[in-house]
C-alpha cells in the first residue's frame, strides 16, 4: 500500500479540516455525511468512527464491504481540497484502533459520547482537488479554452 | 447426502450474489472448525490475544495454551468457531503472518481475519479469591456468563443429543465437583461484572446461561430463584432500571418469567427450541421432552413476549440436526420448509428464530453424524432472515457483533 501524500496527511490530522464521507445506497443513490473524526492512524489508510450501527451512512458502509463497492471521501481546509477513492476494508467493533478512536471521540465530546466501530478504507484513487492545482491541470489540458476573457483582458 | 460434490464458499458466493461471501465464510469456519498453525497459535498466546486460563471448559491444553476469543471477519463479523477434530470435514487453517492473521482452506489464502483480543479483567481476582477468567468469557462486544455449570438432564441421559456443555468436550459426564465449582456466588458475578465494564467500549451485552436445574417445589424454581439472585447482583452495577442483557434458559411458566422481569433488570428471554420438528425433538431433546415437552417451550416463549415484548424473546435452533440419522430429514428441501414453517410461526408471534451452525462434538451422542452441505445454511439464513424481515422483527441481541453464532441475524445489517 502507498504512502498518502504529506499534504493530505497534514490535512487528515488537522482538527480544524472539514472531512466527508460519500456512500451509495443498494440503488445506487448518494449519501454525504460529515466525519470529523477521519483520519490515518499509519499513512496509508483511512479510519474514522461510526456512531450508529443503523445510520444509512453506516448500512451503505457495510454493503460495499460486502459487495466490494468504492466509498469517496473528501478533506477540505481553506483552499486545500483532497479526494480519495477508496474501499472499506474492516470494520473494528474492538480492539486497540477500536479503543484509540472510543478515546478521541470522548476527548471531543465528552465522557458520555459513543461509537458503534470504526471503519478502516484503503485508497485506490488520491486526488488534489484544490482549486489552483485543478484549473492550473486544465489549462495545461485545455489551454485558455474556458476562461472568462475578463480575466484575460489588460488592466485599465 | 454426499459432500464430494459440495460447493464451497467461492461458488456459492457466485451462485447467492446477494449473500456476502463473508458471512457464507462464517457458515464453513462454523460448520467445519479451524485448526491453529503453530504460528497462529504463538500469537493468540500473545498479552493482546491471550484467553482465559482457568474455565468450565478448560483442558490440560488449554491451560498451557488458551484458545482466544472469537473469530473476527473483517467486516466486524464475530464468528463462533474453535480447533476441532470431532468432524467429518477438514477444518480451514488459521496461519499468522507478518503481524496478521489469515484464514487457508487447502493451502489457498482465503481472507484476513483477526482473533477478539483479550478483556483487561482476565488474570485478576474476585475479593474471594476466584479469577474472574473463570467466571466470566468475553466475546467482543459480550460478557458471558454461566452461574450455574452443571446440567441436570445428564443425570437421566437425557441431556440434548447435540450438547457437550460442561464436559471437556471428549468425555460424556458432567465435570463440575471434579474439575471446578457447580455454582458461582452471586458476589463473584457481581464483582466481576463490575471490574469487566470498566474498560472503555468492551461489552455492550451480558450474556446469562447454564446448565439445566429442574429442582425445587415447583419445577425450575430453584433455578429460576438462583437467577433473580444473579441479576439482582449484576444489576447493582448499572444506574438504568434495564441493562443490556439475556437469558438463555429452560421454558419457564409465564408466572416465573414475569417474576425474572419484575424483579431484575433482565431484556431478553431465550428458551431454546433447539429443533422444531415434533418427532425430532423429543428423540433429540429428551430432556426438555420430559420437562414438559415441545409445546409447553413453544407456549414459554409465546407467553414471555407479553412480558418481554415483540422481539425480546428468542429461540435459537441446532441447525443441521434436524438432518441426524436414523430418524432425521433426508432432503434439504425438508429441512428448510420445517425451519421456515418455525420461523413463520415464532415471527408472527413476536419471537425471534434463529439458527446456530451444528458442529458434532466428540463428547456428544451425535459425534460422527455428517452435517449437511454448507449450500444448505446460505439457504437457511436467506429464507429466515426474509422471513423475520416481514414482520418487523431484528437480532440486536444476537447480532453480528454480540453473539457470533447466527449467520442469519448477521444479514439483518442492511435492514
Amino acid at each position: 500500500m502507498s504512502k498518502l501524500p504529506e499534504e493530505l496527511i497534514a490535512l487528515l490530522h488537522d482538527t480544524g479540516s472539514i472531512k466527508v464521507i460519500a456512500t451509495i445506497d443498494g440503488e445506487g443513490h448518494p449519501h454525504v455525511v460529515v466525519k470529523g473524526s477521519l483520519t490515518t492512524l499509519d499513512n496509508e489508510t483511512i479510519v474514522f468512527a461510526e456512531g450508529l450501527e443503523g445510520s444509512l451512512s453506516n448500512k451503505n458502509l457495510v454493503r460495499s464491504i460486502w459487495f466490494d463497492k468504492k466509498v469517496a471521501i473528501n478533506i477540505t481546509k481553506g483552499l486545500t481540497s483532497y479526494q480519495v477513492k477508496g474501499r472499506p476494508y474492516k470494520y473494528l467493533i474492538t480492539g486497540s484502533v477500536f479503543r484509540q478512536l472510543l478515546d478521541r471521540a470522548r476527548e471531543r465530546r465528552g465522557a458520555e459520547a459513543d461509537i458503534a466501530g470504526v471503519w478502516v478504507i484503503t485508497p485506490e484513487e488520491v486526488r488534489n482537488e484544490s482549486p489552483a492545482v485543478r484549473s492550473s491541470l486544465a489549462r495545461e489540458e485545455r489551454g485558455l479554452f474556458h476562461s472568462h476573457l475578463d480575466l484575460l483582458r489588460h488592466s485599465e | 447426502m454426499s459432500h464430494n460434490q459440495e460447493s464451497g464458499v467461492e461458488a456459492l458466493s457466485e451462485k447467492y450474489a446477494d449473500v456476502p461471501r463473508l458471512i457464507i465464510l462464517k457458515l464453513d469456519l462454523q460448520r467445519r472448525g479451524i485448526t491453529l498453525s503453530d504460528a497462529a497459535a504463538d500469537a493468540t498466546c500473545t498479552p493482546y490475544y491471550r484467553g482465559p486460563e482457568v474455565t468450565a471448559f478448560s483442558t490440560k491444553e488449554t491451560a498451557v495454551r488458551p484458545l482466544p476469543g472469537p473469530i473476527l471477519l473483517r467486516d466486524g463479523t464475530s464468528v463462533l468457531t474453535g480447533p476441532t477434530d470431532s468432524t467429518l470435514l477438514k477444518p480451514y487453517t488459521v496461519d499468522y503472518i507478518d503481524g496478521k492473521f489469515y484464514v487457508y482452506d487447502n493451502g489457498e489464502r482465503l481472507d484476513e481475519v483477526d482473533f477478539s483480543p483479550r478483556p483487561e479483567f482476565y488474570g485478576k481476582l474476585t475479593s474471594r479469591g476466584v479469577p474472574m477468567e473463570s467466571i466470566a468469557w468475553s466475546r467482543p462486544q459480550r460478557l458471558d456468563l454461566y452461574p450455574y455449570r452443571y446440567c441436570h438432564y445428564w443425570d437421566t441421559r437425557e441431556q440434548c443429543k447435540f450438547c457437550g456443555f460442561f464436559t471437556d468436550l471428549k468425555t460424556q459426564k458432567q465435570l463440575a465437583g471434579d474439575s471446578y465449582a457447580k455454582i458461582v456466588h452471586p458476589e463473584d458475578l457481581f464483582e466481576t461484572v463490575r471490574e469487566a465494564i470498566k474498560e472503555p467500549g468492551r461489552f455492550s451485552q451480558i450474556n446469562l446461561t447454564a446448565g439445566t436445574d429442574y429442582s425445587g417445589e415447583v419445577p425450575f424454581e430453584n433455578e429460576v430463584k438462583r437467577y433473580v439472585e444473579v441479576l439482582q447482583a449484576i444489576g447493582r452495577n448499572f444506574k438504568t432500571r434495564r441493562f443490556p442483557s439475556q437469558l438463555i434458559a429452560p421454558a419457564y411458566s409465564k408466572q416465573q418469567v414475569k417474576r425474572l422481569y419484575d424483579e431484575t433488570g433482565l431484556s431478553s428471554y431465550c428458551p431454546d427450541i433447539e429443533v422444531w420438528d415434533k418427532e425430532l425433538f423429543k428423540w433429540i431433546c429428551p430432556g426438555k421432552e420430559k420437562w414438559y415437552g415441545r409445546d409447553y417451550w413453544i407456549k414459554s416463549a409465546l407467553d414471555a413476549v407479553e412480558i418481554f415484548g415483540k422481539g425480546n424473546v428468542y429461540t435459537n435452533f441446532v441447525a443441521g440436526v434436524e438432518f441426524v440419522q436414523p430418524h432425521g430429514f433426508t432432503s434439504i428441501e425438508q429441512a428448510l420448509d420445517s425451519n421456515f414453517e418455525a420461523c413463520e410461526y415464532f415471527s408472527k408471534n413476536g419471537v425471534v428464530y434463529l439458527s446456530i451452525v451444528w458442529r458434532p462434538g466428540r463428547g456428544t451422542g451425535l459425534a460422527g453424524q455428517q452435517q449437511p452441505p454448507l449450500e444448505y445454511y446460505v439457504r437457511l439464513i436467506r429464507g429466515l432472515v426474509e422471513i423475520r424481515k416481514h414482520y418487523g422483527l431484528a437480532s440486536d441481541n444476537d447480532d453480528f457483533k454480540h453473539c457470533g453464532n447466527h449467520g442469519d441475524s448477521d444479514l439483518e445489517r442492511l435492514n
